[in-house]
C-alpha cells in the first residue's frame, strides 16, 4: 500500500514537494473513497453506453459497415463482426475511436460504397462521445494495475548507438566505423530502446572485447607523442594520479595511483559508486599485470579494459531492490536514464555528482539537468537516435537512387541529406523551437552544397546554417531531401509511400496492408496504356477496396510531386507539368508542399499526439499502453501551454511517472538462478578439457625424452 | 618445468575451482570430467558418419528475399530428365552437382502478413509470434544452430551468419510485427536470433582468430578480461528481475562462446579433420562493407568457401539481402527497379521479364559458388563433394507471397549421399522441414523430427 499513497501523492502533489509526504497521509483515505462512490456512478454511465450500442449503433454497423468487415471475407483489419452486443463493444473501448475518427474524415465508408447519412454519422458521434470517461491516471497504482510495470523496462544492454557516444565520452575516443558492433531491431513504438527487441550474440562480445582492447592500448599507449596535445589531453584525463616511478614528486606508489585511476574510471563507466569488492578485483587484474613483470600502464590498461566488457558498463543495469512495489528509481538511475533519454549516452560528472548529492530526486534539478542538458552538442543524439528512428531513416544509407538517372546522387549528397534530418529534428529541442516546426517550419538547415540542390542561394563553402524560405516549399520534416529520396523508387517518385509516409509518421494514422489477392496497379492493360501514373492511380481508386486507403494516401503524395526522386524541386516530369494537387476525403484540397502543410497544421492535434506518443515511447523503450495515455495528455497540456515549445516535452517525461519509476516484484516471485549449475558444469567441462590436452601435451614431453 | 609454466596463472579460475569442490564434491568432479571426455571421443568418432579420416560434412543455407516467378522457375519435367527452367540456366555447368526441389511449404507461415512472418521462420519451419517487440519468437530453434550445437566442438567457430545490410530498423504497426524478424533466420533459440555479419574483413578476422586468440599475450589478457566480466555477470544476475535474467544469460553465453573459442586455438589437440588449406595462403580483404553489392555478395560467399575449405566452421546461413529489401537491381541488363518493387509485378509483362532477371542474377551467384567449391580438391574428390549448400526464399511468387511451392536448390553431395542431379517434385504441401530432417541426417545429428516436418524427404544415409 505504500507505494500507493506514494503514487497519490506523486500524482496529485507534484507541485508542492516539501507537503508531499504530508499530503499523501492526508488525501489517501478520502481519496480512496472518492474512486469507489465513483466507480458505482461509472458502472451505471457503462450499461446506459452499451445499451444505447444495442439500440442506436448496431443497426447502423449492420447495414453500412459489416459486409466488408466481418469474419473472413474482411477488408482491413476491422471486424464488426466481433461487436454484436453491447458487452463487446464496451469491451473493444479505444477502437471506437479509430472509427470515429475515419468517419469524420470521411474516410470510410470508401468512395463507392454506400455511405452514412448525416443522421447516421451523428448519432455515432455522440455515442463515442458519451463514451464513459474511465480516468485511467486515476487507476495508475492501483493494486491491480501496478503490474503493467512489471518487467516492461528492462536492464538491457546499450544499443549500438548509445555503446558508441559511451565510449567516445568514457574514454575520449571515437569508434572507427569499421569497428562497430552489429546493428539493432527495433520494438515497442518502433524504437531500439526497447530491452524485448535487443539480443546479445556472440559477435556483440567479439566486438566490445576488440574495440575496449583498441581503445585503452590507443588512449594509455606506453609512449606518448610529446607534440601531441589531443592524445595527452585523452591520456591525463584518465590518468588521475600519476605514480612516483612515473612522475617523482608524486607521493603515490605504483598500486596507490592505480588504484585511484581504475575506481574512476569504473565509476564514470558504470555510473555509481564502485563497491570494494568491485575495486579489489579489479586490482586483481592489474596486479596479475605487474606479476608478469609489466609496467605500470600495461597494467593499469587490463582493468579498464576489463571496465569495458562488463555487463555493469554494458547493460542499463537496473537491479531489484528489497522493497517491492512501485518504487523510485535510485539517483544513479534516474541520471543513467536522463543522459540516454536526451545524449543517447551515459551521464557525465555533473550528473553523477547531482546523483552523489541526491539532488537529481528534485524536480526543479531535473528541469535544471534538462536544459543543461539539451544546451550541450551531445543532444544531438535526439535529432541523430529519436529523429532519425521516427522519421525511418536509419537505413538511410541503404537507400539506392538509380545511378543512371541521378548520377549526382554521391555519397557526399547522402550524407549531407542525412545530416539534414538530424540538424533539423535536434535544432528543434536545441534552440527550444514549437513543435509545429517539425511540420512546417519556415526556415531550412542545409550547407552550402544542400542549398546548391535545393536551389538556395547560398555559397558552395557555406558551412551548416539556418536559412528562412518565404515561399513554404520547404521546412518541416515532410519536405527533408532525405524523407522524399527515402520515399521514392530508385528510378520514379511515389505519391502513395510518400502518402503513406505522411499518414504514418506525422498524423500517426494506420495504413493497412493491402489485401490479399487484390491487384496493386492495374495491369497495363489496351485500356490503361498510355495512361499517367496519376491517372492509373485515380483508376486505382474508383474500387472501394483500394479506395478506403488510396483517397487518404495518395492526394497527400502529389501534394510532394514537385519533389523528385532525390528530393530537388521540379516543375516538369518527362516533359509533362507537374500536377501537385490533392483532394483529401475531408474536403481539404491543396496544390503544392505550402498548402499541403497548411492542411497538414490543421491537424496539427493528430501530429503533436503522435509524436509525444513516439518520444515517450523512445523515452521509456517500451511500449505504451493505456495507462500512460494520461502522461500523454499531462504533456500535450503543458506542451499547449507553453506555445507547443519543445524543451517542455523532454521536461514533462523525465519527471513522468513511469520514466522515473519501475515495478519491482516481490523476491519470493523471483526465480533462482536456473543456469548456476549449467555455469559450474561448463566450468568443468572446459576444465577437463585444458587438464585432457595438458596430460598429452605433458606425455608428449616425456615420450621425446630420451 | 614448461609443463608447470602451461598452468594458467587465472586467480578467479582458481577460485572457482574451490568454490566447485566445496559445493559438489570431488567425486562428482571425476565423474563429470570422465563423462565429458567419453562423450567427447565418442562424438568425434560418429561426428559425421564416415569413418575417421573422411572429410566432414558442410552446411550453409543461404536465403534470398522477395521469391521468384514460379513460371520461370519450375522446370516443367522432374527426375533426372528434367530440363533447366529459364531462370536455372545458370546451373548448366553444374546440372548434376544440384538438386532442385519444388511443391515444399512452410504451413506455419500461411497466415501473418507479407513477409516477416515468413522469413524468421525460415529454418525453423515453426509458427512466427506476432509482436512489436514483447515476446518475439521464431517459433524454434533453426536448423543450422541445431547442426552448429553439434558440430561445435570440431571446429573453432560453432557456425557462421552472414549477411549484406544491417538490422531493419522500426516495427510495422500495420501487419503487427517488429520488422526484426525481417533480419534474421538464424536462431539460437526460439527467443534468441544470431546477429550477422556484414563486414567481410570482420568475417575474415574471426575465421582466423584475429580477433581474439591470434597472439598469445592477447590471449591471456582476454581470458583475465572474461574471467573477470563472468564473475560480474555471475554476481549481478540474482539482483534482476526475470525479463532481464534472460538478457543476462545471453550475455553469458556470449563470454563463455568467445571463451571456448580461445580455449579452443589454445589447446592445439589433432583436429578429427586436417584441412588442406593453410590460412596463411589467403588474403584478408579490404576493410569495411563493399559499395558495391555485387562485390559484398562475391566476398562473403567467397568467404563462405573459405570458412568450409579452412574447416573453420563446418555450417553456415546467409541473407542475401533482408526481407523486403528495395535494392536498386538496375545493375542487372535489362533491370530498372528495385527488387522488392518488381517482385509486385501485378502480373505485367514488363515487370515480370525483370523480376526474371533479378531472380536469374540470384542463381548466377549460387552457380559461381557451386563452381568454386568444385574446383577445390579435398580428400579424394571435391570440397563439393562433402557440402549441402541450401539456397532459396521465403515465398514463392513476390507479388502474392505465398509460402507454398518455395523455390530451393541444394547444391552439392552431402558426403556423396545425395543423389543430385535431379527435379524433385514433391506434390500435396510438403513441409519444407522434412528437407532439413534429411539434412541434419547427414550432419550427424540424430532428430526424429524438425520443425513442423513429417518424414524424410530423401533416403536415410547409409
Amino acid at each position: 500500500m505504500n507505494a500507493t499513497f506514494d503514487l497519490f501523492a506523486r500524482r496529485y502533489c507534484r507541485r508542492l514537494p516539501i507537503l508531499s509526504l504530508f499530503a499523501a497521509i492526508g488525501i489517501a483515505v478520502p481519496s480512496g473513497m472518492f474512486v469507489n462512490v465513483q466507480a458505482d456512478e461509472h458502472e451505471k454511465k457503462v450499461e446506459s453506453w452499451k445499451k444505447s450500442y444495442e439500440e442506436k449503433i448496431l443497426p447502423i454497423v449492420e447495414a453500412r459497415c459489416v459486409q466488408c468487415h466481418r469474419g473472413d471475407k474482411i477488408e482491413g483489419e476491422f471486424d464488426f463482426g466481433k461487436f454484436p452486443n453491447g458487452q463487446t463493444a464496451a469491451d473493444a473501448g479505444d477502437a471506437w475511436e479509430r472509427v470515429a475518427k475515419r468517419i469524420r474524415l470521411n474516410e470510410m465508408p470508401p468512395q463507392g460504397s454506400p455511405g452514412l447519412s448525416d443522421e447516421q454519422k451523428g448519432q455515432f458521434h455522440r455515442w463515442v462521445d458519451s463514451r464513459p470517461n474511465q480516468d485511467l491516471c486515476k487507476q495508475l497504482a492501483s493494486e491491480e494495475t501496478q503490474s503493467w510495470y512489471r518487467g516492461f523496462v528492462m536492464s538491457r544492454r546499450l544499443t549500438q548507438t548509445e555503446y558508441r557516444n559511451a565510449i567516445r565520452d568514457v574514454v575520449g575516443i571515437p569508434l572507427q566505423p569499421d569497428e562497430e558492433p552489429p546493428s539493432d531491431g527495433a520494438g515497442g513504438e518502433g524504437f531500439d530502446t526497447v530491452g524485448d527487441a535487443l539480443f546479445t550474440s556472440t559477435i556483440h562480445l567479439e566486438s566490445y572485447l576488440a574495440i575496449a582492447d583498441r581503445v585503452i592500448e590507443d588512449a594509455l599507449p606506453d609512449t606518448q607523442a610529446a607534440d601531441d596535445n589531443a592524445k595527452a589531453a585523452i591520456r591525463n584525463r584518465l590518468l588521475i594520479v600519476l605514480p612516483k616511478s612515473l612522475q617523482p614528486e608524486s607521493s603515490s606508489s605504483d598500486s596507490e595511483a592505480a588504484a585511484e585511476i581504475i575506481a574512476q574510471f569504473a565509476r564514470r563507466a558504470w555510473r555509481r559508486p564502485v563497491t570494494d569488492d568491485e575495486k579489489l578485483r579489479l586490482m586483481q587484474l592489474y596486479e596479475a599485470s605487474t606479476g608478469r613483470r609489466r609496467g605500470f600502464l600495461a597494467s593499469v590498461r587490463e582493468p579498464l579494459k576489463a571496465v569495458l566488457v562488463s555487463p555493469h558498463f554494458l547493460f542499463v543495469v537496473e537491479t531489484e531492490p528489497d522493497a517491492t512495489g512501485v518504487i523510485r528509481l535510485t539517483p544513479y538511475q534516474i541520471a543513467t536514464r536522463l543522459a540516454l533519454f536526451i545524449w543517447s549516452s551515459i551521464p557525465d560528472e555533473e550528473l553523477l555528482q547531482a546523483a552523489d548529492s541526491q539532488v537529481i530526486l528534485n524536480d526543479d534539478q531535473i528541469r535544471l539537468q534538462v536544459r543543461r542538458m539539451l544546451a550541450d552538442p551531445k543532444s544531438r543524439a535526439l535529432g541523430e537516435n529519436f529523429g532519425l528512428q521516427w522519421l525511418g531513416l536509419r537505413g538511410f544509407s541503404e537507400v539506392h537512387p538509380d545511378g543512371e538517372l541521378f548520377p549526382e546522387y554521391a555519397e557526399t549528397l547522402a550524407s549531407d541529406l542525412r545530416e539534414e534530418a538530424v540538424r533539423f529534428v535536434a535544432h528543434v529541442f536545441q534552440q527550444n523551437r514549437p513543435l509545429t516546426d517539425l511540420v512546417a517550419a519556415d526556415y531550412v538547415l542545409v550547407n552550402g552544397r544542400l542549398a546548391q540542390h535545393y536551389q538556395i542561394d547560398l555559397p558552395a563553402e557555406s558551412p551548416w546554417q539556418a536559412v528562412s524560405v518565404a515561399d513554404g516549399r520547404r521546412g518541416g520534416v515532410v519536405t527533408l531531401g532525405s524523407v522524399l529520396t527515402a520515399t521514392s523508387y530508385p528510378r520514379r517518385t511515389s505519391p502513395v509511400l510518400r502518402g503513406r509516409w505522411i499518414l504514418e509518421e506525422v498524423l500517426g494514422s494506420t495504413v493497412p496492408a493491402p489485401p490479399p489477392n487484390v491487384p496493386a496497379l492495374e495491369e497495363n492493360t489496351a485500356s490503361t496504356a498510355g495512361l499517367t501514373l496519376r491517372q492509373r492511380l485515380d483508376l486505382h481508386r474508383q474500387k472501394a477496396e483500394c479506395a478506403s486507403c488510396h483517397d487518404r494516401m495518395d492526394p497527400l503524395g502529389f501534394g510532394l510531386e514537385n519533389f523528385d526522386g532525390i528530393g530537388r524541386w521540379r516543375e516538369t516530369d518527362n516533359g509533362q507539368p507537374i500536377d501537385n494537387a490533392g483532394k483529401l476525403p475531408s474536403g481539404d484540397s491543396f496544390s503544392g508542399p505550402n498548402e499541403l502543410k497548411s492542411v497538414l497544421m490543421k491537424r496539427s492535434g493528430e501530429f503533436q499526439q503522435h509524436f509525444v506518443r513516439k518520444l515517450l515511447g523512445f523515452a521509456l523503450g517500451r511500449e505504451l499502453n493505456k495507462f500512460d495515455q494520461c502522461i500523454m495528455e499531462a504533456c500535450l497540456k503543458k506542451l499547449s501551454e507553453n506555445e507547443f515549445k519543445s524543451q517542455i516535452l523532454i521536461e514533462e517525461i523525465a519527471l513522468s511517472y513511469p520514466f522515473q519509476y519501475r515495478y519491482h516484484k516481490q523476491p519470493t516471485e523471483a526465480p533462482e538462478p536456473p543456469t548456476t549449475s549449467q555455469v559450474l558444469f561448463d566450468r568443468l567441462e572446459q576444465i577437463a578439457r585444458k587438464a585432457n590436452a595438458l596430460k598429452k601435451q605433458a606425455d608428449a614431453l616425456q615420450e621425446s625424452k630420451p | 618445468m614448461k609443463v608447470q609454466n602451461l598452468i594458467p596463472q587465472r586467480p578467479s579460475r582458481r577460485r572457482m575451482l574451490r568454490g566447485c569442490g566445496a559445493i559438489l564434491g570431488l567425486p562428482w568432479m571425476e565423474s563429470a570430467i570422465s563423462r565429458t571426455l567419453r562423450a567427447e571421443d565418442k562424438a568425434a568418432e560418429s561426428a559425421t558418419g564416415v569413418p575417421a579420416g573422411r572429410p566432414p560434412v558442410r552446411s550453409a543455407f543461404i536465403y534470398f528475399p522477395n521469391g521468384v516467378w514460379e513460371k520461370s522457375w519450375t522446370p516443367e519435367k522432374s527426375g533426372r530428365d528434367y530440363e533447366l527452367s529459364p531462370t536455372l540456366q545458370p546451373l548448366a555447368e553444374v546440372k548434376d552437382d544440384v538438386l532442385v526441389l519444388t511443391g515444399l511449404d512452410k504451413k506455419h507461415s500461411h497466415g501473418g502478413d507479407g513477409h516477416y512472418a515468413k522469413t524468421a521462420n525460415f529454418l525453423t519451419g515453426m509458427p512466427v509470434t506476432k509482436t512489436t517487440g514483447k515476446n518475439i519468437s521464431s517459433g524454434g530453434i533453426s536448423v543450422d544452430q541445431l547442426m552448429a550445437q553439434h558440430t561445435s566442438q570440431f571446429t573453432p567457430l560453432p557456425s557462421l551468419e552472414l549477411g549484406t545490410e544491417p538490422v531493419i530498423s522500426g516495427i510495422d504497426s500495420n501487419v503487427g510485427y517488429t520488422r526484426l524478424y525481417g533480419s534474421h533466420v538464424s536462431w539460437q533459440s526460439p527467443t534468441r536470433p544470431v546477429a550477422k555479419e556484414i563486414n567481410p574483413r570482420l568475417v575474415y578476422e574471426r575465421l582466423f582468430g584475429r580477433r581474439v586468440s591470434d597472439d598469445p599475450a592477447r590471449s591471456e589478457s582476454y581470458r583475465n578480461l572474461l574471467d573477470f566480466v563472468l564473475e560480474d555477470a555471475r554476481q549481478l544476475r540474482p539482483r534482476l528481475g526475470r525479463d532481464d535474467q534472460f538478457k543476462m544469460d545471453e550475455y553469458l553465453d556470449s563470454v563463455r562462446a568467445v571463451e571456448k573459442r580461445i580455449e579452443f586455438s589454445l589447446q592445439q589437440k589433432p583436429r578429427d579433420w586436417q584441412p588442406s588449406v593453410a590460412q596463411a595462403e589467403t588474403t584478408p580483404p579490404r576493410p569495411g562493407v563493399p559499395a558495391d553489392f555485387r562485390e559484398h555478395i562475391a566476398i562473403m560467399l567467397d568467404l563462405m568457401v573459405l570458412a568450409f575449405q579452412t574447416d573453420s566452421t563446418r555450417v553456415a546461413s546467409m541473407m542475401f539481402a533482408n526481407d523486403v529489401s528495395g535494392r536498386n537491381f538496375s545493375f542487372v541488363e535489362g533491370v530498372s527497379g528495385s527488387h522488392h518493387e518488381l517482385s509486385h509485378h501485378e502480373n505485367n509483362q514488363a515487370k515480370i521479364a525483370q523480376y526474371e532477371r533479378i531472380n536469374r542474377w540470384h542463381v548466377e551467384q549460387f552457380a559461381g559458388m557451386m563452381k568454386k567449391l568444385k574446383s577445390i580438391p579435398e580428400g579424394d574428390g571435391t570440397l563439393l563433394d562433402n557440402c549441402m549448400i541450401l539456397f532459396g526464399s521465403s515465398i514463392s511468387d513476390g507479388n502474392r507471397h505465398d509460402p507454398d511451392n518455395l523455390p530451393v536448390l541444394l547444391g552439392g553431395h552431402g558426403g556423396r549421399t545425395l543423389q543430385s542431379g535431379q527435379h524433385l517434385q514433391s506434390k500435396g504441401n510438403v513441409p519444407l522441414c522434412d528437407l532439413y530432417v534429411s539434412m541434419l541426417d547427414r550432419m550427424g545429428v540424430e532428430v526424429e523430427q524438425f520443425g513442423d516436418s513429417t518424414k524424410r524427404l530423401l533416403d536415410p544415409v547409409g
